[in-house]
């Protein structure tokens, strides 16, 4: 997992699709215990009312038959599934965790503030054609299934989330091992490996690496800059949509306070949070205070600071996954505007949430010069 | 115009206590004039200063904020205001990307010998602020 790997020359192995992809790529994780090359699975199962997934940890192959490793859309995000299993330590199983590339990309930033092990983890992730919303799964669990099936065939994104339309990471190899359908010939798929971890179990299994995922390199290339084009374009319609005070008031005003936006975060992993500490429980003296001075106050305060908080203290990890968005039951584009903020704080330090464990967090660190241009021109 | 009519901007101010805060003091020992709109609190670092109680104070409705540290190579705990400034420029951004008024943050490196500078950073930015005006959120009530 390298800033290089991701710009090199990627190999990988072809293997056939025998009924469906889906299917392939059980095949391959069932052949995976069988070699020991891990001891479990982790990865989305629907559940016995058919409206959802949950993320289910594997140890019984035959129950493989029925994950899904790609399912419509998101319930847990997939880095708080691998924290809570391994936040603790984890020595004694291998487990291989089946994810979408930004469910990676967040556990990559996870482990950089210490809440995984991945040690024993195998991180592997697939082309991502977008995520339903996860309420589209509960009112319609057949037609979303149906929907999402051709979706994964014809790429077209228009049912998937707003935040997925405009995501240009969907193929973003930062585990493990990635598993490519993007310019393929549809009988077989790419299996590229992108750690050493991953290079060794493609050995064991005996997969040979071929050198001929330039199709797979091209079709990527061109499907990230189409959809890096839309995503500049979006962020620049909601900047100006936004543009001050006034109107970032107007977005927010009709949340309810409710915090579920943070709750769902794979990123805000913070014991206690600000937003839960005492500094927020005020006096009603305070509260009367501030009603003096401004002649009233909303009750609850402080819903702006609040959002503009997190954006302080995570936007720089955020990974655009939109959880919060589908989290959000007021509607807000919640996902939209964090993501327009974090390309930004990101593009700031030449940083990109989850593109490679190797690269410290951006406030961790410094160079001593740098960014003078915030510092006082006065005396 | 009367003295009344004239804008006296509030100016929450940072001053970590090794450098800055003696810089200021310096200046109040010097009798060097300044405006009345500093209101100063004493932090150890510059790098305490958390970009929410920034964002805190410009959303409670001071028209300015200003933190102050060490030059860069002289703080205290040797690298706190590197990491203040990589934390300023990011909150600066956030601004900036939301349509906010950035112009209203301001960090300065003040030593305890600046006395001067302390005097002309706080006389400047509060010109600054004038400039600006009132910080709009303190009407606003849905925040
Ligand atoms: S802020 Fe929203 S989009 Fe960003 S990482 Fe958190 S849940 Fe995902
Ligand atoms: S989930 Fe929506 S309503 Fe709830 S706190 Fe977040 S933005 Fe507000
Ligand atoms: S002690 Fe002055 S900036 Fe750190």
């Amino acid at each position: 997992m390298n800033k290089s790997a991701e710009t090199s020359e990627k190999k990988g192995a072809v293997l056939p699709i025998k009924t469906s992809i889906q299917d392939s790529i059980k095949d391959l994780l069932k052949n995976g215990i069988d070699h020991c090359v891990f001891d479990a699975v982790m990865i989305p199962l629907r559940v016995p009312a058919g409206d959802s997934f949950s993320y289910v940890l594997i140890k019984n192959k035959s129950l493989l038959n029925d994950a899904f490793p790609l399912p419509p859309t998101m319930s847990v995000q997939g880095a708080k599934a691998v924290s809570s299993v391994t936040r603790l330590g984890n020595r004694n199983m291998k487990i291989a965790a089946v994810m979408r590339p930004c469910e990676i990309r967040a556990t990559i930033e996870l482990t950089k503030l210490d809440q995984t092990d991945l040690e024993n983890i195998i991180l592997i992730s697939m082309d991502c054609p977008g995520t339903m919303p996860i309420l589209d799964m509960v009112n319609e669990p057949e037609k979303t299934m149906t929907l999402f099936n051709d979706a994964t065939k014809s790429w077209d994104d228009t049912q998937m989330r707003p935040v997925c339309q405009i995501c240009d990471k969907s193929s973003m190899v930062a585990g493990d091992l990635h598993i490519g359908t993007l310019g393929t010939d549809k009988k077989s798929f790419f299996i590229i490996p992108n750690s050493t971890k991953g290079k060794d179990i493609l050995e064991k299994l005996k997969l040979p690496l071929t050198d001929s995922i330039d199709s797979w390199n091209k079709k990527v290339k061109e499907n990230s800059e189409k959809k890096l084009k839309k995503r500049q374009e979006v962020h620049s319609d909601l900047k100006n949509k936004i543009g001050d005070l006034t109107n970032l008031l107007d977005i927010f005003s009709q949340c309810i306070n409710c915090h579920n936006c943070m709750r769902v975060c794979p990123i805000c992993s913070c014991r206690l949070c600000y937003f839960d500490s005492n500094k927020v429980k005020h006096s009603s003296e305070e509260y009367l205070q501030r009603a003096k001075d401004k002649g009233s106050i909303r009750i609850l305060p402080d819903t702006t600071l609040f959002h503009m908080g997190r954006m302080m203290h995570m936007s720089l990890s955020c990974v655009s996954c939109g959880s919060c968005e589908d989290a959000c039951p007021m509607s807000i584009p919640v996902a939209q505007i964090f993501s327009m903020v974090a390309d930004e704080t990101q593009r700031l330090f030449d940083y990109v949430a989850g593109r490679c464990l190797e690269e410290p967090l951006p406030l961790r660190t410094y160079k001593e010069d740098e960014l003078h241009e915030v510092e006082d021109v006065h005396g | 115009m009367k003295k009344d009519d004239i804008f006296l901007p509030k100016i929450l101010t940072f001053l970590c206590n090794w450098c800055s805060y003696a810089g200021a003091d310096l200046a109040g020992t010097s009798r060097l004039q300044y405006p009345a709109s500093i209101l100063p609190v004493r932090v150890m670092c510059s790098s305490r200063v958390d970009p929410l109680l920034i964002l805190r104070a410009f959303l409670n409705g001071f028209d300015g904020v200003l933190v102050t540290g060490c030059h860069l190579g002289d703080c205290h705990y040797q690298e706190g205001n590197y990491y203040t400034r990589r934390r300023f420029v990011m909150l600066k951004k956030v601004f900036d990307s939301l349509g906010l008024e950035s112009d209203r943050l301001r960090l300065s490196w003040v030593s305890a010998a600046e006395g001067q500078k302390y005097a002309k950073v706080a006389t400047e930015f509060t010109q600054k602020i004038r400039e600006l005006g009132e910080n709009s959120s303190k009407n606003k009530i849905f925040l």
